[in-house]
C-alpha cells in the first residue's frame, strides 16, 4: 500500500514530511489490533478507519460539528494570534498598535514569534524576490487554521515600489489573502479594523473543526 | 567541541527588521558571524531614476521609516545643492524643529524595541506611550503619522500652526520627566545592566576603520556630529556641542551606547526650544524651484542611526541620472562580526539592539 | 590645513588631476585607474582621512566612474571626493578594504549592483541581491519588466 492510500488526511500527511518515509521502509510493521504500539503513520490509518470512517458514516461527526462549531468559532474569533513579523513601515504601526495606546491584546491580538503558535500572518511590507520563498515558508510552517492580512499598498500590489526589479506585485501572487488593509502606512485603528474584520470572516465562513479534514 | 553556524533571522524577534545573522558558535562562545542582508531591497536608486527629483520624496520617506523627517531632509537638501535653491531662513529652523523631534521619536522607538530584548517589557510600553506623544506633534504640521512627506525641495509644505510651540514645550516636559523616571528604572535595574554592561565593546579607532558614524561612534567618546561638523539648516545658529559618553578607555558598550541615546534626547529636546525661540517670520518656500537640473551634488547630514550622505547627478532631464544613498546602518552592520566575536549567543540581541539597527535603509 | 591646499598638494601627485574646492571643507579630485592605489595609501596615511564615506559606481553609458568620499573624523569635517573612470570592458580596480574596513560592504555593493570588481577584496560576493541573480540592475542597460504607463 502506498504512502498516498495510508493517509487520506492531506493536512496531517503534510506534517509527517520525507523522514517517515524513509523510517517505514527500513522497519517492521508491529502486530495489529494492539493500536497503542502503533507507529504514527499507521495510527493516522488507524483514526482513520476506526474513528472518521465510522463517525462520517453513522453521522455522528455532523452533529458534534453543529454542537461544537460555535464554541471553536468563539476560540479563534477572539484569539487570532499574529506572527511577530516586520517586514517595513507598517511593521512599527503593527507595534504600535500592541502598544499601549490601542493596545489590541484587548482584542485578543497577542504577538508571537514562532510560526507554529500562530493563527494570523500579517505581510506589512513588499515582499521582495529574495524574501519570497522564506515567507512562503513561514506560512507553511503555520499550522491549520490560518489567515493572512495584507497590511498596506505594498503588501497589496506593490505600492511605490510597483516597477522595480524586486518586488513582487502583491503577497496575493503567492499566499492566499484573506483581509486587505489599504494605506501607506496602515494606522494602528486600520490595523484593527482589519482584525474586526477577520473576525468577521471567521465568524461567517469557518465551518467546525471536529475530526476535520 | 563541534562549531556550527546558527541563523538568527529573517524572521527572529531579534532582528527588528528583515536581516538574517549567521553565528558561528563553539559552545555557546561566538565564534564568526556573517550579517546577511538583501530580504528588503527595493531598489529605491533604480526606480528614483524613473521619477521626478520631486516625487522622489515619497520613496525617501520610507528608506527609513523610524526616522522619516531625516531621510527625505538629507534628499531635499542635496537636490537644493544639485539645483542651487535657496531656502528662507524660517523653513531652515522649522526643518531643525521636526529634524529634532523626529531624533526623539526614532530614539523612543530604539528604546521601546530593545528593552523587551533584555526582558524588560515595560520599556517598550513606555517607549510605545512617549514616541506617541511626538508622533501627534509631527502629525499637526504634516498631517502623516509615520511618514510625512513633510520637507520638499526648497523649503517645508506648510508653516507651523500657531500655538505649535506651546504643545512642542508641553510634550518636551512630559518626556523629560519620563526620561528621569527611566533612568531610575533602567540604569538601576540589575538586569539590564549585567545584560548591557561590558558587552559588544569596541573601541573608538576600530569604530572609525570600520565606518560606524552617528551614536555608536558618539558613545566611545568621539565628539564627531556632522550637525556641526558639515552645518546645515539653522544648527549653524544654535548653541550646543556633540554629546559623547564611554565605557572609559575610548571604548563603547551596550550600556554607553543606551545612555548617548538618552542624552540625545535631552540634547534634542534643548535644540527644538531654541530653534522655536529664535524662529523668524517669513515665507516657507523658496520662490522658484526648477525641475530641471545639471552636475552633481552631495550632502551629508546627521541622521539618527548616523552619517547619512546622498549622491545625485542630473543630467539636465527631469529625473535623477544617479542618485545614490549613503546608510549608515550599512556600515555598522558589516562590522558586526568584529564586535560579535567572543561573546554568548545570549548577547546578540543585548549586542545587535543597540546598535539600533533600521533595515529600510540599509537595504535600500 | 585649508581644503584648498590639500587639495593642491594632492593634485600634484602622479595620475591626479582637476583639484577643486566645491565648497567649504570639500575638495574634489580625479585621479586615474593606474595610480589610485598609491593615491588611497596618501590619503589614509599622510593627509589623515581615516573614514570611507561612500563608493558609489556611476554607470556613464561610455564607462564606469568610481566616486569616492572621504572625510577626517573631527569637528573640522574636511571632505574629499575622488573620481575614478573606468573603462567598460574591464571595469576592474584595486580593493581598498585593507586601508579602510568600512570600504567592505561598499565594495560589495558596487559589485553586486553595477558589477565592478574590486581586486584584493576579501569577499566580494553579492550582498543585498540573492545568490544567482542574473545581470547587474543599476546599469542603464539593464533590462527588466515593467508596467508600461510612464509617470
Amino acid at each position: 500500500m502506498s504512502r498516498q492510500q495510508v493517509h487520506g488526511n492531506p493536512r496531517l500527511r503534510k506534517g509527517l514530511g520525507s523522514r517517515t518515509s524513509d523510517s517505514a521502509t527500513v522497519m517492521e510493521d508491529p502486530p495489529s489490533g494492539d493500536w497503542l504500539t502503533l507507529r504514527s503513520d499507521q495510527f493516522l490509518k488507524w483514526v482513520d478507519e476506526a474513528v472518521y470512517n465510522v463517525a462520517e458514516k453513522t453521522g455522528i461527526r455532523d452533529v458534534v460539528n453543529r454542537v461544537t462549531r460555535p464554541i471553536f468559532n468563539w476560540g479563534l474569533r477572539y484569539s487570532p494570534w499574529p506572527l511577530h513579523f516586520g517586514i517595513m513601515c507598517c511593521a512599527l504601526e503593527m507595534g504600535a498598535a500592541g502598544g499601549p495606546d490601542h493596545d489590541t491584546e484587548r482584542m485578543g491580538v497577542v504577538y508571537r514569534s514562532s510560526p507554529r503558535q500562530c493563527d494570523v500572518l500579517i505581510v506589512n511590507g513588499p515582499v521582495c524576490e529574495k524574501l519570497r520563498p522564506k515567507l512562503k515558508t513561514l506560512y507553511e510552517q503555520m499550522a491549520d487554521p490560518k489567515w493572512v492580512i495584507a497590511m498596506g499598498e505594498c503588501a497589496i500590489g506593490g505600492g511605490p515600489y510597483w516597477d522595480s526589479y524586486s518586488v513582487v506585485a502583491g503577497a496575493d501572487t503567492f499566499i492566499p489573502v484573506d483581509v486587505y488593509i489599504p494605506g501607506c502606512p496602515v494606522r494602528p485603528e486600520a490595523l484593527m479594523h482589519g482584525f474586526l474584520t477577520l473576525q468577521k470572516k471567521i465568524r461567517e465562513q469557518e465551518p467546525g473543526y471536529f475530526l476535520r479534514r | 567541541m563541534a562549531e556550527m553556524w546558527i541563523h538568527m533571522g529573517p524572521q527572529h524577534p531579534m532582528t527588528h527588521g528583515l536581516w538574517n545573522l549567521r553565528i558561528k558558535v563553539d559552545g555557546e562562545t561566538i565564534t564568526d558571524a556573517e550579517p546577511e542582508l538583501g530580504y528588503l531591497h527595493r531598489s529605491v536608486e533604480k526606480i528614483g531614476e524613473r521619477r521626478k527629483y520631486f516625487m522622489n520624496t515619497t520613496l525617501t520617506d520610507r528608506l527609513c521609516y523610524a526616522s522619516a523627517m531625516t531621510w527625505t531632509h538629507c534628499y531635499c537638501l542635496t537636490a537644493e545643492e544639485l539645483m542651487g535653491v535657496e531656502v528662507p531662513p524660517r523653513a531652515k529652523y522649522i526643518r531643525t524643529v521636526v529634524l529634532e523631534l523626529q531624533r526623539i521619536a526614532s530614539h523612543l522607538m530604539w528604546l521601546a524595541s530593545y528593552l523587551p530584548d533584555l526582558g524588560l517589557i515595560t520599556g517598550f510600553l513606555y517607549g510605545m506611550r512617549d514616541r506617541e506623544m511626538f508622533l501627534n506633534l509631527l502629525e499637526i504640521p504634516s498631517g502623516g503619522r509615520l511618514l510625512y512627506n513633510y520637507v520638499k525641495i526648497g523649503g517645508v509644505k506648510r508653516d507651523l500652526p500657531p500655538g505649535f510651540d506651546a504643545k512642542a514645550e508641553r510634550v518636551m516636559q512630559t518626556l523629560e520627566r519620563r526620561l528621569k523616571e527611566y533612568e531610575d528604572l533602567y540604569d538601576n535595574s540589575k538586569i539590564f545592566r549585567m545584560r548591557t554592561d561590558d558587552v559588544g565593546c569596541y573601541s573608538a579607532s576600530d569604530a572609525i576603520n570600520w565606518g560606524i558614524t552617528g551614536p555608536n561612534l558618539r558613545s566611545a567618546g568621539v565628539p564627531f556630529d556632522l550637525r556641526q561638523a558639515d552645518s546645515y539648516d539653522a544648527y549653524p545658529e544654535l548653541d550646543f556641542t556633540p554629546v559623547t559618553t564611554s565605557a572609559g578607555n575610548g571604548r563603547s558598550d551596550c550600556f554607553s551606547r543606551y545612555r548617548q541615546r538618552i542624552d540625545e534626547m535631552y540634547q534634542s529636546m534643548d535644540l527644538v526650544r531654541q530653534a522655536l525661540v529664535k524662529m523668524p517670520e517669513g515665507k516657507v518656500m523658496a520662490g522658484s524651484v526648477p525641475v530641471r537640473a545639471r552636475g552633481e551634488a552631495f550632502r551629508r547630514t546627521e541622521d539618527s542611526r548616523g552619517e547619512a550622505l546622498m549622491y545625485l547627478i542630473g543630467d539636465g532631464t527631469d529625473r535623477p541620472y544617479r542618485w545614490k544613498i549613503r546608510s549608515p546602518m550599512f556600515t555598522t552592520v558589516s562590522a558586526a562580526p568584529h564586535f560579535l566575536k567572543g561573546y554568548k549567543v545570549a548577547d546578540v540581541p543585548a549586542i545587535m539592539g543597540s546598535i539600533d539597527m533600521c533595515i529600510g535603509e540599509t537595504d535600500k | 590645513m585649508e581644503t584648498g591646499q590639500f587639495v593642491q598638494q594632492l593634485a600634484k601627485r602622479d595620475g591626479a588631476s582637476d583639484g577643486s574646492v566645491l565648497r567649504a571643507n570639500v575638495g574634489r579630485i580625479t585621479v586615474t585607474r593606474a595610480a589610485s592605489q598609491a593615491f588611497f595609501r596618501v590619503l589614509k596615511e599622510d593627509f589623515g582621512f581615516d573614514h570611507c564615506s561612500l563608493i558609489s559606481a556611476v554607470d556613464n553609458q561610455t564607462g564606469f566612474e568610481l566616486v569616492y568620499h572621504f572625510s577626517i573624523i573631527d569637528m573640522e569635517g574636511q571632505m574629499l571626493e575622488v573620481h575614478v573612470e573606468l573603462p567598460r570592458d574591464t571595469p576592474t580596480i584595486d580593493s581598498i578594504t585593507h586601508l579602510w574596513g568600512g570600504a567592505d560592504w561598499h565594495e560589495r555593493e558596487a559589485y553586486d549592483l553595477m558589477g565592478i570588481y574590486f581586486i584584493g577584496h576579501p569577499d566580494l560576493k553579492r550582498v543585498l541581491l540573492p545568490d544567482g541573480f542574473a545581470g547587474h540592475p543599476l546599469r542603464k542597460d539593464y533590462v527588466y519588466e515593467i508596467h508600461e504607463e510612464e509617470w
